[in-house]
């Protein structure tokens, strides 16, 4: 929709931070994916239509703005939840043998997760009429608004689907990894290399990029270094950018 | 068009003197400030630097570029480096950090200028949490966070020897580097090159149709930028007498669009209004509060939402209207 959401990232530690504020008062993990998203939809729908609105379609002036979301949101969860990173329980501490490897549970099950909600997600942008609507908004907003679609409504409801998927993954990696207000900045960079290498606006090459960039950085993080695995990752960003500056996936 | 070419004529006196009162107010302020206030404005002059080479990029050739901080950084340890091991003088490591800003720009520059603007402003960004990253992470060069500090060698001119252990002597330094890159930038955008920069803000594929090519000007727009941004990130280590992984921080990619956006774009000396401004609110507002990032998250995004022209960009609208 034409913004470069660096706050994206701090969007997935709201979610997190939430996650940890709703266990410790609620003592249930699993409410959490209720609550955290109802949250973030009341604060990321104004935030599009009062904040962002005008800088759709300008790619720099957006990342610029959404930089200073990210400052704010940032130093909000300072001042709240404060610096230390903190740990979740493992709310489903089962593991599973299969084959003789231990898997735990709860990483299992966010996969399945995971995968239901891109099939959710592919199933809504081009199985359903609204998911036609959005893909129609996206590639020409002023010829979308010419038909008779609410262009405004789907930017927000298309914005506040980003977020609470960001938020979701928040929730689900909050009990792998720790809970800290900077976690979004890490995520943030992985992101950007995944979509540029996927190619900007394709589900697919999203998700292809994301599962084998992934898996690369794991498979080379158990020989090298978490950061030299990382630089590897840039390394094969920098070939595809020279080879096809577009992306892999665009058509 | 004679008209557009009046305004122009008529626009360069605003700029010009904005940038002698400026000029005139740091060398006053060198010998009347207190300590305190004078590392203050140091710290401001060579932002201004960094400012000017970040407009270069921003407010000539329209590329928003979220990786300034690698050239900064670069420059910091090109500086550190020079002096370390290879035992050079003041002038000669600046030089090195020159040359490091060079090479970082060409090699960034020449993957990421050559994108659309989306893909541009993103693997900008990713340059400098990639640099961020490896510079953390390798200590054994960099120090990391905890940096390196060095020994300054005496500036040896013709007449005798000065330190810059010396305030008094830094800040003039620092002064004739500012007036320095001011008079080169402003012959460079005032020669034929920078009026091609112009013209490729204004419209891309308008210059493309004429028959330059966009691609060079821009490259050369991003290098020169990044040159300049090394300069500047090379005389705060030799203020400093320090240099950090944080040198390479999201810090330093960040502000110089806040100091431009401030004081305007394509001005040249717009962003030394942005960086006073800015370096004061920061002084104060940080002592006061702290977590004065919230508040200056809240600026980014009035700033932007008010105009995009900045302080002086509304002076010279003004003046001409």
């Amino acid at each position: 929709m034409g913004i470069v959401n660096m706050a994206h990232g701090d969007i997935y530690m709201a979610g997190a931070i939430l996650t940890f504020y709703v266990v410790s008062t609620l003592g249930n993990f699993w409410l959490s994916l209720v609550v955290v998203p109802v949250v973030i939809i009341l604060i990321s729908a104004p935030m599009e239509r009062f904040v962002l609105r005008p800088y759709e379609g300008y790619h720099s002036s957006s990342m610029i703005a959404t930089v200073g979301i990210s400052f704010i949101i940032q130093q909000i969860a300072l001042g709240t939840y404060g610096g230390i990173p903190k740990k979740i329980t493992n709310p489903w501490p089962i593991s599973f043998n299969f084959l003789g490897v231990d898997y735990p549970g709860y990483r299992f099950l966010v996969a399945c997760i995971s995968i239901l909600i891109l099939a959710g997600l592919w199933l809504f942008l081009y199985k359903t009429s609204y998911g036609i609507l959005v893909r129609a908004s996206m590639q020409d907003r002023e010829m979308a608004s010419a038909i008779g679609i609410n262009v405004n409504q789907v930017l927000v409801t298309t914005f506040v689907m980003g977020s609470v998927l960001a938020a979701v993954g928040g929730i689900l990696a909050a009990p792998i990894n720790q809970v800290s207000y900077l976690m979004g900045n890490d995520i943030v960079l992985l992101c950007f290399i995944v979509v540029i290498v996927g190619g900007l606006g394709s589900l697919k090459g999203t998700l292809i990029a994301a599962l084998s960039l992934c898996s690369l950085e794991g498979m080379m993080a158990s020989i090298l270094s978490p950061t030299q695995a990382r630089a590897a990752i840039f390394v094969i960003m920098i070939i595809v950018l020279m080879r096809r500056p577009q992306g892999l996936f665009t058509e | 068009m004679s008209m557009i070419f009046g305004k122009i004529v008529e626009k360069r006196p605003i700029v010009f003197y904005v940038a002698i009162v400026f000029l005139l107010l740091f060398l006053v302020m060198g010998v009347t400030l207190p300590k305190g206030a004078r590392s203050l404005v140091i710290q401001m002059m060579i932002f201004s630097i960094l400012g000017m080479g970040y407009d270069l990029s921003l407010g000539f050739t329209n590329q928003c570029s979220l990786g300034h901080s690698v050239f900064f950084g670069a420059g910091a340890y090109g500086v550190i480096f020079s002096i370390m091991y290879l035992k050079v003088g003041l002038l000669p490591s600046l030089s090195f950090s020159f040359v490091a800003g060079l090479v970082f720009a060409v090699i960034t520059g020449v993957i990421s200028v050559r994108l659309s603007e989306a893909y541009f402003v993103i693997v900008t960004a990713i340059f400098f949490a990639v640099f961020h990253l490896l510079a953390m992470d390798m200590t054994w060069l960099t120090g990391g966070d905890d940096g390196l500090s060095i020994q300054l060698p005496a500036l040896s001119l013709g007449f005798g020897k000065l330190s810059l252990y010396d305030p008094l002597v830094n800040y003039y330094f620092v002064l004739a580097f500012l007036v320095l890159s001011y008079l080169i930038l402003d012959r460079i955008v005032k020669s034929p090159m920078g009026k091609v920069f112009i013209s490729i803000r204004e419209s891309e594929k308008r210059v493309q149709f004429l028959g330059y090519n966009v691609f060079r000007y821009k490259l050369i727009a991003f290098i020169l930028s990044g040159m300049f941004s090394a300069l500047s990130g090379g005389l705060y280590a030799l203020t400093l007498r320090y240099g950090s992984a944080d040198f390479f921080s999201f810090h330093w990619s960040i502000m110089p669009v806040v100091w431009c956006l401030i004081g305007g774009l394509g001005t040249l000396v717009g962003p030394w209004i942005g960086a006073v401004i800015m370096s004061l609110f920061q002084y104060y507002v940080s002592a006061w509060w702290t977590y004065y990032l919230i508040l200056f998250g809240i600026i980014i995004l009035l700033i932007l939402r008010i105009s995009r022209k900045g302080i002086l960009g509304y002076i010279i609208s003004r003046r001409l209207t």
